[in-house]
């Protein structure tokens, strides 16, 4: 080897692009200083007893030096300066046993400013032959090093090699990694959005307001409501709660949705709605972990007066509450209902109540009333309906108003997200809802 | 997640009862844990299954879905099942989704063990 001319260090032609390009992929690596690198140039010094080693990446005109053994303070040189960069442009190890002694570098520029009279090095190069630096190692001594030592410096060379593939990879594999989590963010909140109606329908003689409250911000949750005509004429609406979080969460909601609104136009008897929905669920997770929701379904009817009969039937779900006219707070009771997809011949509870001018009513997921409250307690209805009680709310608008800013103060409390629907007749309806259409 | 917030004791009663003690939170994370220990567990017409849930610390709707698996568990060995020590705020949460109706609660351990061999 020591028969090859030294080849000009010079960058050339494409090929010198190409490398380049290379040496760009492994630099966005930003490499610290680092112990593996250390290891290996020390382990080089040793092999071949000399007090100076490197690895050093080659820039267009620039070594830049990864790691040192024998010197400090020398972070990059000048390409020309040799020996870092012959390696680069010479095929094999590049080996200079005496710097003074050889016609191709006798001027004693290139003693270089360690002193160099010997020196070695082996490329660092990639799967595809591009050479991105060099393993070398010096001496301020003449040297004559034998085969085996430059073959354990090719080795080397491969090493520091195998080291920046792993890194590289890892880079890629966190990148990816990054990108796939923001990708499923997005979705999940895409898939939230979709779970909830875009904007409440006007509903001529009602008004209605909704709220979803997220517990977390990176797992969906399973609360949902939605409002929408009957083929009839009437209205009806829903609220409910899927047991679990995150993506099979979101999926068992959106069956849940749908059903209800398929079950509705089906058979709008409120109990059979949820009869619908629990053979629905139990067909779906048949011999998967079981999976169920709590829900109350509800019909509005016009009464006279401007008044609604509103029908209600609950599975597994919290009572909703009735926000008088007259300010009492009255809880309209489904209890008895059971869970929704999971037990054999569940129970759905029906109940009814006529909402009259002035007269609200609150729909609410449980995450509202298993809120810890300051005191470390849970908020419960009683909790609820003393605030509701305190505040005296008159229409949809002012009952949501009071329950949001009772999440806010309860805050971190809040643990389980928590959606809420009110549906109120204004003081003065006296219109008469009939066959009105869905306006979104 | 290997924080361990839940521990579940399997302790057979000479009278046959076979006792399971959840301490800690049964929830998403911890549910299989819980159902391993079930599905492990000798259930049968004499081997009554008690789930004493005195120091269990909170039950979201995951940990509900593993105490119905429990129960039917049970009810396919035919044994009878019992959950024991439940606190207030759960109680209240198991009658809000009508599980009230499914299971049968005895306020201790002690006094569900008392009430098997009654009636055993």
């Amino acid at each position: 080897m020591l028969s090859h001319p030294l080849p000009d260090q010079r960058p050339a032609g494409t090929g010198e692009s190409r490398r380049l390009a290379a040496l760009r992929r492994y630099e966005a690596l930003n490499l610290p200083s680092d112990r593996a690198f250390d290891r290996i140039v020390a382990l080089a010094a040793r092999i071949f007893d000399v007090p100076m080693a490197a690895v050093a990446l080659v820039d267009g005109d620039r070594v830049r030096f990864q790691a040192t053994h024998g010197f400090d303070g020398l972070h990059e040189a000048l390409r020309d300066s040799r020996p870092w960069a012959c390696a680069i442009t010479h095929p094999g190890p590049c080996v200079v046993p005496d710097v003074l002694a050889d016609p191709r570098t006798a001027d004693g520029t290139a003693l270089g400013p360690l002193g160099a009279r010997f020196y070695a090095a082996a490329a660092v190069t990639t799967a595809d032959g591009q050479r991105l630096g060099t393993v070398g190692v010096l001496d301020t001594r003449p040297r004559t090093p034998t085969a085996d030592q430059l073959r354990a410096l090719e080795d080397l060379a491969a090493l520091v090699m195998d080291e920046l593939e792993l890194r590289l990879s890892a880079l890629h594999t966190l990148a990816a990694e990054r990108r796939r989590r923001a990708e499923a963010e997005r979705l999940a909140r895409a898939l939230q959005r979709s779970l909830l109606p875009p904007a409440l329908p006007t509903v001529p003689g009602l008004n209605a307001a909704a709220a979803y409250h997220t517990a977390s911000a990176d797992e969906v949750g399973g609360d949902f409501y939605d409002l929408f005509p009957l083929d009839d004429g009437r209205w009806a609406f829903f609220l409910g709660d899927v047991c679990g979080k995150g993506a099979e969460a979101a999926a068992l909601t959106s069956l849940t949705r749908y059903t209800l609104r398929a079950a509705a136009i089906y058979d709008p008897d409120p109990r059979a709605a949820l009869a619908n929905l629990d053979a629905v669920l139990k067909g779906e997770y048949q011999g998967e972990t079981p999976r169920f929701c709590t829900a109350v379904f509800g019909v509005l009817d016009a009464a006279p007066g401007g008044a609604f009969d509103v029908t209600l039937a609950g599975g597994g779900h919290p009572p909703s509450l009735a926000v008088r006219a007259d300010g009492r707070i009255e809880p309209i009771s489904t209890a008895g209902g059971q869970l929704i997809g999971l037990l054999p011949g569940p129970r759905f509870v029906q109940t009814t109540t006529r909402l009259r001018p002035g007269d609200a009513l609150l729909l609410y997921t449980d995450g509202l009333i298993e809120a810890r409250t300051a005191r470390g307690g849970l908020l419960g209805e009683d909790g609820l309906v003393r605030r509701l009680t305190a505040r005296a709310p008159r229409s949809a608008d002012e009952v949501l108003a009071v329950v949001e800013e009772l999440v806010t103060e309860l805050g971190p409390g809040v643990s389980d997200d928590t959606a809420l629907l009110v549906l109120s007749v204004p003081p003065d309806n006296l219109s008469i809802p009939s066959h009105s259409q869905e306006t979104r | 997640m290997t924080d361990r917030t839940l521990i579940v004791d399997r302790l057979q009663h000479p009278s046959g009862v076979v006792v399971l003690s959840v301490t800690g939170e049964l929830d998403q994370h911890t549910a299989p844990e819980f159902t391993r220990v079930v599905e492990e567990s000798p259930f049968g017409p004499d081997r009554p299954a008690v789930i004493d849930l005195t120091e269990l610390t909170y039950c979201d709707s995951t940990g509900i879905t593993a105490l119905v698996v429990a129960y039917n568990h049970a009810q396919d060995a035919r044994a009878p099942f019992v959950i024991a020590g439940l606190n207030s705020d759960l109680t209240r949460v198991f009658q809000i989704v009508g599980l009230d109706q499914l299971f049968t609660f005895r306020p201790t351990l002690a006094s569900a063990l008392g009430s098997l061999e009654r009636s055993g």
